[in-house]
C-alpha cells in the first residue's frame, strides 16, 4: 500500500451547520482530512456524528458552510453549481448502502449509463462495462435486472458503476450494511483491491467492525470532529464498532461487553452465552 | 430516446396503456368533432358555393339560403325576362322608395326569381281501403327554379331524368334516398300537392333539411306566390369578367340585400354552425382536458414513483436537464402513440359511422389533422411540465438514506 500516495480528497477547516438560530446543528466542526491514492480510510462514529454529512460534502453534493474541499486537486468549494455534476460523474464513484441501481436497467446498462459520452460511445463503452462486470465476477449477470440479483451482486454492479468513469475517489456509505457477512466480506475485499491495485482512494463510512480488516486507517468521527484518542469495542449483538467511554456495559464470565444502546444490551442479557461465544 | 426514458416508459405497460389510451381518446374525439364540423360546413355551404348563381338578391334581414323571411315583389305577368324590369318594379313600391337607388343592370347576364321555402314532406303509402298511411316525414328545402337558365337549380343529376321538372314533377336530393328511402318513381307529398320523383340530384344536403326541386311555376302555384306577386330571391348570373363582390357592393336598393356567392354561402353556414360552434368548442376543450389530465396524472405518478431513481441520477452526476429530457421524451412518445392510435381509430370508424348515421358527415382535412397533432404536442408538453418541476426539487442527498 502506498501511504505516501497523492492526496485525492482534501478537507481544510470544513464546517457544516444545518439550519440557523436556535435550530442550528453543527454537523461538522472545523475538520481537516486527507485521503490518499491507494488507501482505504474507514470513518466510524455514533449515529448523528456527521458521517453522511462528511460524505456528501466530499461527494460534491452538499456545500460546507465554510472550509475548502479538494477532489483530485480541484477545489470544489470554489466551483459553481453548474460544474458540480461533472465532478461527481467524472471524478467520484459512489457506493450506497441500498445499492441504488436503476430498476428497469440491466447490470450492463446500469454501468454504461453513467459513462461520460466520450467513454460510452459505441462499442467501447459496452466493452468497458463488460470488463468491469467480468472483474467483479458478474459476467453471467450482465443482462439481469436488479430485481433478479442478490444483494451482493447488486452491490458489485454498483461498484462497477462507481468505477465506470475511472475516478480517483470512491465514496461508500455503509456498503455492507444490507449484506450478510459472507457477501459483506466479498464487497470489502473488493474495495480494498480497488484501492490497492487500481490506486484509488477509497473512503468508507461504516459501523461494521469487519471492515476494520480492510482499512488502511480508521478515523473516529464524533459530534462533528475527528478524535484520535478513542477506545473502541465491538457491540456483540449488532456488531457495530462503538466508543467504550459512556457506552452501556455488561459483565459476562469476567469479560466486559459494550453496547451501542440499551436495546442491544437487553438482547444480550437474554442469551449472553450465544453472543459472547459468537464474538 | 434516452435509455432511461425508454426503459421507464415501456417497463410499465399498464400505465403506458392508460396514458396512451387517454390521449388517443382525446385525439379521437377532437379529430372526429373537427371533421364533423368540416363535414357539416361543407354540406351546408356546398350548395350555394357550387351553384351557378353569382349574386343573390334577398329581402333585408334575410342573408342566407335557409332564411325563411325573404319575400320580394314579383309580377309573373311581366314574364321572367328581363329580370331587371322586375326589380325596377319592386323599386316602384312606395314603401321601398328612396333617393339613392342603384342597380348596375348592364353587368347582368341573367336574372331570375327563385322560390325557396322550408316545409315538411311526406312519403305515404296508399292502403287497400284507399287511405293514405304516412311512412316518413322529412324536412325539405323546397326550391322552385327557372328551367331555362337553371339558375339555382340542382347542382348535378345523379339518377333519373336529366330534364328539368315540369308540372308535378320533382327532383330530390340523393340524401332523401339514403335517409328515407325516397326513390325515382315515388310520390312525395309537399305543400298540399303530390309530386312525382323523376330524378335524384347531388350536393343539396343541408344535414337538417334536404333540397327538392320543382319548376318555378309549379312552386309559385303551390305556394300561392303568383297571386301574391311574390318571390323569395332573385338570382343573378353576371357577365364574364364582372366581379361578384364589387357588383353586390354596388347594388343600393332600400330594403334589399345583394350578396355575392361566397358571402351568401358563409352566411348559410353560419346560420347552422354558429349555434354548434360554442358547443363544439366546449366539447373540444373537455376532450383536451381529459387527455391532458390522464396523461398528466400518469406521467406525474410515474415520475413520483421513480423520484428516488432520478435522485440517484443526480447524485452520480447527471444534470437536471438530462432528467427533464427523460420525462419530456416519455411524455412526447406517449403523445405520439396516442395521436397515431386516435387518428387511426378516427379514420377507421369515421366512414363506418357515416354509413350508419346520415348526420355523421365527416370531412378530414390535413390542416385539421395537423392542428390535432399540435394539440397533442401541447398536451404532452403540459403533461410533462409539473413532473419536470418536481424533478428540480429532488434532493440527491436523500439517496444516502437506506
Ligand atoms: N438536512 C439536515 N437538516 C438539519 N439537520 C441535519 C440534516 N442532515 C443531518 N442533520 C443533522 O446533522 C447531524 C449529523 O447528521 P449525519 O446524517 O451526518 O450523521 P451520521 O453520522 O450520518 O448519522 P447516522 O449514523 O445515523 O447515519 C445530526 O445531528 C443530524 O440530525
Ligand atoms: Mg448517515
Amino acid at each position: 500500500m502506498t501511504q505516501n500516495g497523492r492526496v485525492i480528497l482534501g478537507m481544510q477547516g470544513v464546517t457544516k451547520i444545518y439550519g440557523s438560530g436556535d435550530a442550528a446543528t453543527r454537523a461538522l466542526d472545523n475538520i481537516n482530512f486527507d485521503a490518499r491514492a491507494g488507501e482505504v480510510v474507514v470513518i466510524m462514529g455514533p449515529s448523528g456524528a456527521g458521517k453522511t454529512t462528511f460524505l456528501t460534502i466530499a461527494g460534491a453534493l452538499l456545500r460546507p458552510t465554510s472550509g475548502t474541499v479538494t477532489v483530485s486537486g480541484l477545489n470544489i468549494t470554489e466551483m459553481g453549481e453548474k460544474n458540480l455534476p461533472e465532478v461527481r460523474r467524472d471524478r467520484i464513484g459512489f457506493i450506497f448502502q441500498s445499492f441504488n441501481l436503476l430498476d428497469s436497467l440491466t447490470s450492463l446498462e446500469n454501468v454504461t449509463l453513467v459513462m461520460t459520452p466520450d467513454r460510452s460511445r459505441g462499442k467501447a463503452g459496452v466493452n468497458r462495462a463488460r470488463e468491469l462486470l467480468d472483474m467483479l465476477g458478474l459476467s453471467h449477470r450482465v443482462k439481469s435486472l436488479p430485481k433478479n440479483l442478490s444483494g451482493g451482486e447488486k452491490q458489485r454492479v454498483a461498484i462497477g458503476r462507481a468505477l465506470a468513469n475511472n475516478p480517483d475517489l470512491i465514496l461508500a456509505d455503509e456498503p455492507t450494511a444490507n449484506l450478510d457477512s459472507k457477501r459483506g466480506r466479498e464487497v470489502m475485499l473488493l474495495l480494498r483491491q480497488i484501492a490497492y491495485e487500481m490506486d484509488k482512494s477509497v473512503v468508507i463510512v461504516s459501523h461494521d467492525h469487519r471492515i476494520r480488516e480492510v482499512a488502511s486507517r480508521i478515523v473516529w468521527l464524533e459530534d462533528g470532529t475527528f478524535r484520535s484518542d478513542v477506545e473502541t469495542a465491538r457491540d456483540p449483538v449488532c456488531n457495530r464498532v462503538i466508543e467504550v467511554v459512556g457506552a452501556p456495559q455488561t459483565e459476562h464470565i469476567g469479560v466486559l461487553f459494550y453496547f451501542c444502546g440499551e436495546q442491544c444490551q437487553r438482547i444480550f442479557a437474554e442469551n449472553p452465552t450465544k453472543f459472547a461465544e459468537a464474538g | 430516446m434516452l435509455i432511461v426514458a425508454r426503459k421507464n416508459l415501456f417497463s410499465e405497460r399498464t400505465r403506458l396503456a392508460i396514458s396512451v389510451g387517454g390521449i388517443a381518446l382525446a385525439v379521437f374525439l377532437i379529430g372526429v368533432l373537427l371533421s364533423l364540423y368540416r363535414g357539416w360546413e361543407n354540406k351546408v355551404g356546398g350548395f350555394v358555393e357550387d351553384s351557378n348563381v353569382d349574386v343573390w338578391i334577398a329581402n333585408e334581414g334575410a342573408k342566407d339560403f335557409l332564411a325563411a323571411a325573404s319575400l320580394l315583389p314579383y309580377d309573373p305577368s311581366l314574364g321572367v325576362d328581363p329580370c331587371q324590369q322586375q326589380i325596377q318594379a319592386a323599386l316602384q313600391d312606395p314603401n321601398r322608395r328612396s333617393q339613392a337607388q342603384k342597380f348596375p343592370v348592364q353587368d347582368i347576364r341573367e336574372c331570375r326569381p327563385l322560390i325557396v321555402r322550408q316545409m315538411e314532406g311526406l312519403k305515404v303509402e296508399i292502403q287497400s281501403g284507399g287511405e293514405e298511411k304516412i311512412l316518413k316525414k322529412m324536412n325539405l328545402q323546397f326550391v322552385g327554379y327557372d328551367a331555362g337558365t337553371q339558375l339555382g337549380g340542382p347542382l348535378r343529376i345523379v339518377e333519373g331524368s336529366t330534364d328539368a321538372p315540369k308540372d308535378n314533377e320533382v327532383v330530390v336530393d340523393e340524401a332523401l334516398g339514403k335517409r328515407y328511402g325516397v326513390q325515382v318513381g315515388d310520390t312525395l307529398k309537399a305543400g298540399g300537392r303530390d309530386w312525382n320523383v323523376i330524378a335524384k340530384s347531388g350536393g343539396g344536403d343541408f344535414v337538417a333539411a334536404q333540397t327538392v326541386f320543382v319548376s318555378l311555376d309549379a312552386a309559385a302555384d303551390a305556394l300561392g306566390f303568383n297571386d301574391a306577386k311574390k318571390t323569395t330571391f332573385y338570382v343573378i348570373r353576371l357577365k364574364d369578367g364582372i366581379d361578384a363582390k364589387a357588383f353586390a357592393d354596388g347594388v343600393d336598393i332600400p330594403g334589399v340585400h345583394a350578396l355575392d356567392r361566397s358571402a351568401f354561402a358563409s352566411n348559410t353556414k353560419d346560420r347552422i354552425l354558429s349555434n354548434v360552434l360554442p358547443i363544439l368548442a366546449v366539447v373540444l376543450l373537455l376532450a383536451f382536458i381529459v387527455g391532458l389530465s390522464v396523461a398528466g396524472l400518469t406521467i406525474y405518478t410515474a415520475t413520483v414513483e421513480k423520484s428516488r431513481e432520478y435522485g440517484i441520477l443526480k447524485a452520480v452526476g447527471f444534470r437536471n436537464s438530462y432528467l427533464y429530457r427523460a420525462v419530456l421524451e416519455q411524455s412526447i412518445v406517449t403523445g405520439f402513440l396516442g395521436f397515431v392510435i386516435g387518428i387511426g381509430l378516427m379514420l377507421i370508424i369515421g366512414p363506418f359511422a357515416a354509413d350508419v348515421v346520415p348526420q355523421f358527415v365527416i370531412f378530414t382535412r390535413w390542416q385539421d389533422v395537423l392542428a390535432v397533432a399540435g394539440a397533442t404536442l401541447v398536451m404532452a408538453g403540459v403533461a410533462a411540465y409539473i413532473p419536470v418541476r418536481r424533478l428540480a426539487s429532488i434532493d440527491p442527498v436523500a439517496v444516502f438514506k437506506a
